[in-house]
């Protein structure tokens, strides 16, 4: 079981050196092969998600969610898809409209993009990168020009709002969420996801960075503008904020680009603290899926909690607490470290 | 310390989230009306008299009903009722106000239809209810009725005339000058009532000429300065 | 150095935050607010001139859909404006189920200003654990008038029909509850910080431009101002029951949050007293089919809604119809203070302001 998909993936090269290809080609084809199946993971397991995230705010409401379409519902997201995918493309008249097609295709791309580096089981990831966790923190930043570019093409004052409130906002909390992860990375000494995940063999990260945890998942929220951070959607301020003029299938992306970037977050931060894909009795891949999907729970518990943060609050928050506190955890963690040095622990 | 009502509201939400979900399963499992509940408002023709109340009551006009004089009765004779549902607010005012219950809410609140007019609801004569009410009154009684109508008439307007002319006219002054007329002289009041009783239109022409000359006779006496005091019509 | 300019945002009429169609014109300075234009008149709906149409008894449902999230308290209102104009006496047992109803009222109207404040300020669940709770009250409110939202129970000289019997077992339960509700809220949301620091010293209302603006109800309480039509001018049997006025010290959001979630519980109290006195006995003073007012007589009657001091102003011609009739709506004259504090809060402000303000549409605009 453990070993099921790279023995699949090797029985398949296999199969298409023996039909003669040259096996770099094979090593590309794979690679190919690798991304579809990412991609078609990435869209069933939103559809999951969008109808796991319905269900459990209503139960946290006292309601039933979605219950007409298939067993428990499930099938409603499926529905919903549908139905945009039918929808009118509107494109406003006034809107810079290359830019406002763009846009969400890029955010999209830009979210598969995460899927790359993390470490779905042992020996499992589409690169095996040596930078791994400077390539998930750069490139998950640039999603914010996503979010700017439908802003600013949308030609639409709520939406241009939303979107210098989302720059401002994951700018600010780009710098704790990179801070916190140092704290991991100066005692790893390697950027490399599998080395973080095997330095986790004992402890987990989060027993030896708790604070760095807490910060990161702060952060992480204000990264995804996922309640109480949700300042660049805000529904009932900003109307929906960047996304005000979208509709159909281009509104339907920017909500599958941040469900993509909640799991590959949600997956990161299981991989940096929880210890990734180790775990006992069951395989790898399945060992992480778990892990994932609780990080996933505990974003959508606090989203339904909490009332949305003001904007000054959110900045002021993050300059004056999340910075300080996660430059005091490395400076922590830089001491520790030397402390353990010194005793001879490590 | 910062952070425990955040604590506290993850909590609460926790706590419901096991909780028994309360929404009410409508398709499936039809909600449970209290007995007063007010859905679809209904009619029953037999009961109606059509005496109109349900439709001056109605704030919006919503009920409207035909009429016809019955050739062998003289009785009103009710031809079609209509709700017009568009219009209706559920007030209960109509149904409070009828002297024969005729009209009801029942459950049913699927009020919704495809077509404006299908929300028009329109009850016509039942077949067979004309044999059935024509057996029932005949006309020389119908003619001692009138009779005794007028009789009751007139009694009343001697007793309180006030009360019996505030149904005929309008204005507090009118009626008291009528009233005081009416319990001098039997004669008028007589006419009075029986127009009142067959003719009201009539009635309320012939009121307003007594009214009008009971007016000026006072407007001469004074004018005389009061010379006369009697009132003599 | 950076050329800035001044530009305005359009907030409704088609918005979600804004409780009906309310169009607020904010002049903004990057985040912070110049200056808020308030318009009025998307729900006109000329109910003062449908009045003059209507006889007195007509008119009584429409009321109603004045101030529609508290249907018995303009209802209230109306009917003993119309008592006080022809010197009706309300039977005893009827002016105690009115006092319940009005109560009910004043708690689902409070209860929806917490869950609208709720989802305005993003806590999704707080709108469904208010309305949820109010959803009991509207079930008493079916089992005695007949329909939940707009149940146009009383009447002209006393109520539509006695009380059921399962009514009030039903309301008993509801009041035991209340503590609890009241916990709830203040547990997912006045305790949260981040609550707290969206609605602390936002939207200062001080108890001087308060009293000029002519605000009442839990707004001018929440300034600190202890005046309740219900103490200060007792109508009805009001001046029997025992209970206190929550009062803000700040007038911020925070403070008038408070004193909503406050006075559920005082209301609570009223119920509890009424439901202990409640006499047998009739339910409907003696009214004549037609009403007909001595001509030229005119009537001022005022009552403590849920938004504040709701007042009718009759004037009789000696028709059945009513000359002239004029109301003076809380909500109108408490959203005109909306400009002078959300002056020099951020963006986000307005939305707290308009929500804890908790003005209702169909009564400003009538």
């Amino acid at each position: 079981m453990e070993a099921l998909f790279i023995n699949l993936a090797e029985a398949f090269t296999g199969w298409m050196i023996r039909l003669g290809l040259n096996p770099a080609w094979a090593e590309s084809i794979l690679l190919l092969v690798k991304w579809i199946i990412v991609i078609t993971i990435i869209t069933v397991n939103i559809i999951i998600l969008i109808w796991l995230e319905r269900k459990i705010s209503a139960f946290f409401q006292e309601r039933l969610g979605p219950n007409r379409l298939g067993p428990f519902g499930i099938f409603q997201t499926v529905a919903d898809a549908i139905k945009l995918l039918t929808k009118e493309d509107i494109v406003p008249s006034a809107a810079d409209k290359l830019i406002f097609k763009t846009a969400p295709m890029f955010f999209i791309v830009v979210a598969v993009m995460l899927y790359t580096v993390i470490p779905m089981g042992k020996d499992m990831e589409v690169i095996n990168l040596n930078i791994g966790l400077l390539f998930f923190i750069s490139v998950g930043s640039l999603s914010t020009i996503a979010l700017l570019m439908a802003g600013w093409g949308s030609n639409n004052k709520w939406s241009l709002m939303g979107a210098v409130r989302s720059v401002a906002q994951m700018v600010s909390y780009e710098i704790p969420l990179a801070f916190s992860l140092l704290g991991v990375v100066m005692i790893t000494g390697s950027l490399n996801l599998q080395d973080i995940v095997a330095a986790q063999d004992k402890w987990w990260f989060i027993v030896l960075q708790p604070i760095a945890f807490i910060t990161y998942f702060i952060a992480a929220t204000a990264e995804l503008n996922r309640g109480p951070f949700d300042m660049p959607e805000a529904e009932q301020e900003l109307t929906g904020g960047a996304y005000t003029e979208y509709t159909g299938m281009r509104w339907a992306l920017f909500f599958l680009a941040e469900y993509t970037n909640l799991v590959a977050v949600s997956a990161l931060m299981a991989t940096v603290f929880l210890g990734g894909w180790q775990g006992p009795w069951l395989p790898s891949w399945l060992w992480i899926i778990i892990k994932t999907y609780a990080v996933i729970l505990v974003f959508f518990w606090v989203k339904w909690t909490f009332p949305r943060i003001r904007m000054d609050h959110l900045m002021s928050f993050s300059w004056k607490v999340l910075v300080p506190v996660s430059l005091g955890n490395i400076l922590l963690t830089g001491a520790g470290i030397y402390f353990c040095r010194w005793m001879g622990w490590c | 310390m910062k952070g425990q009502g955040l604590i506290k509201g993850l909590g609460i939400t926790l706590k419901h989230f096991f909780q028994k979900e309360i929404t009410e399963q409508y398709p499936d499992v039809m909600p449970e009306l209290a007995p007063r509940f007010r859905g679809c408002l209904r009619f029953q023709f037999e009961k109606c008299i059509a005496c109109g109340i349900c439709v001056n009551n109605c704030p919006n006009d919503v009920l409207s009903f035909e009429t016809e004089k019955s050739d062998k009765s003289k009785k009103k004779k009710l031809l079609s009722y209509s709700i017009d549902f568009q219009y209706c607010m559920f007030c209960n005012l109509c149904v409070e106000g009828c002297p024969t219950n005729c009209l009801y809410f029942d459950h049913d609140f699927e009020l919704s239809s495809f077509e404006r007019e299908d929300i028009k609801m329109i009850y016509l004569r039942p077949e067979g209810l004309d044999e059935a009410e024509d057996s029932q009154a005949e006309p020389e009684e119908q003619e001692d009725k009138e009779q005794k109508q007028i009789e009751a008439m007139l009694k009343a307007l001697q007793k309180n005339p006030q009360k019996v002319l505030s149904r005929l006219l309008e204005g507090e002054e009118d009626i008291n000058i009528l009233s005081e007329l009416i319990q001098s002289d039997q004669k008028t009041a007589g006419k009075i009532a029986e127009l009142m009783i067959k003719d009201k239109e009539k009635a309320l022409k012939v009121a307003r000429g007594f009214i009008n000359k009971e007016k000026k006779n006072r407007a001469q006496q004074e004018m005389d300065g009061g010379k006369g005091g009697d009132n003599d019509v | 150095m950076l050329e800035t300019d001044i530009y305005t945002v359009n907030v409704g009429p088609i918005h979600p935050s804004t409780h009906g169609g309310l169009h607020v014109e904010a002049i903004m300075d990057g985040e912070i607010i110049q200056d808020v234009v308030v318009h009025l008149g998307y729900v006109h709906r000329s109910v003062e001139k449908i009045a003059e149409g209507k006889t007195y008894q007509q008119f009584v449902p429409y009321t109603a859909r004045l101030d529609y999230l508290a249907t018995n308290l303009p209802v209230l209102g109306y009917c003993q404006a119309v008592e006080k104009l022809l010197g009706i006496e309300v039977p005893e047992r009827a002016e105690y189920i009115r006092v319940i109803m009005a109560e009910l009222s004043r708690i689902a109207s409070h209860q929806i200003a917490i869950s609208a404040t709720g989802i305005d300020l993003g806590a999704t669940t707080g709108l469904m654990y208010g309305m949820r709770d109010r959803e009991r009250i509207m079930n008493i409110f079916e089992m005695t008038g007949g329909q939940r939202l707009l149940s146009s129970y009383i009447r002209i000289g006393g109520v539509a029909a006695d009380i059921p019997d399962e009514f009030i077992p039903a309301v008993k339960s509801l009041v035991q509850d209340i503590p609890r509700m009241m916990e709830e809220y203040n547990g997912l949301m006045t305790g949260n910080e981040i609550w707290a620091a969206r609605m602390e010293g936002v939207g200062i209302l001080a108890p001087e431009t308060a009293i000029q603006y002519g605000v009442t109800g839990p707004n001018l309480r929440a300034s600190g101002i202890a005046y309740d039509l219900r103490k200060a001018e007792p109508y009805g049997i009001y001046d029997r029951f025992d209970f206190d006025l929550p009062l803000g010290k700040r007038g911020d959001s925070l403070d008038r949050w408070q004193v909503r979630i406050d006075e559920i519980g005082q209301s609570g109290r009223i119920i509890e007293q009424a439901l202990k006195a409640m006499p047998e006995g009739e339910i409907k003073a003696k009214v004549p089919k037609v009403l007909k007012p001595a001509a030229g007589k005119e009537v001022y009657h005022r009552i403590e809604s849920a938004k504040g001091e709701l007042g009718y102003y009759i004037v009789s011609d000696g028709s059945s119809k009513p000359y002239r009739l004029h109301v003076r709506a809380p909500s109108f004259i408490n959203l005109m203070v909306l400009p002078v504090i959300c002056r020099g809060g951020v963006f986000q402000d307005i939305i707290t302001n308009i929500a804890t303000l908790d003005p209702i549409l169909g009564e400003s605009d009538r």
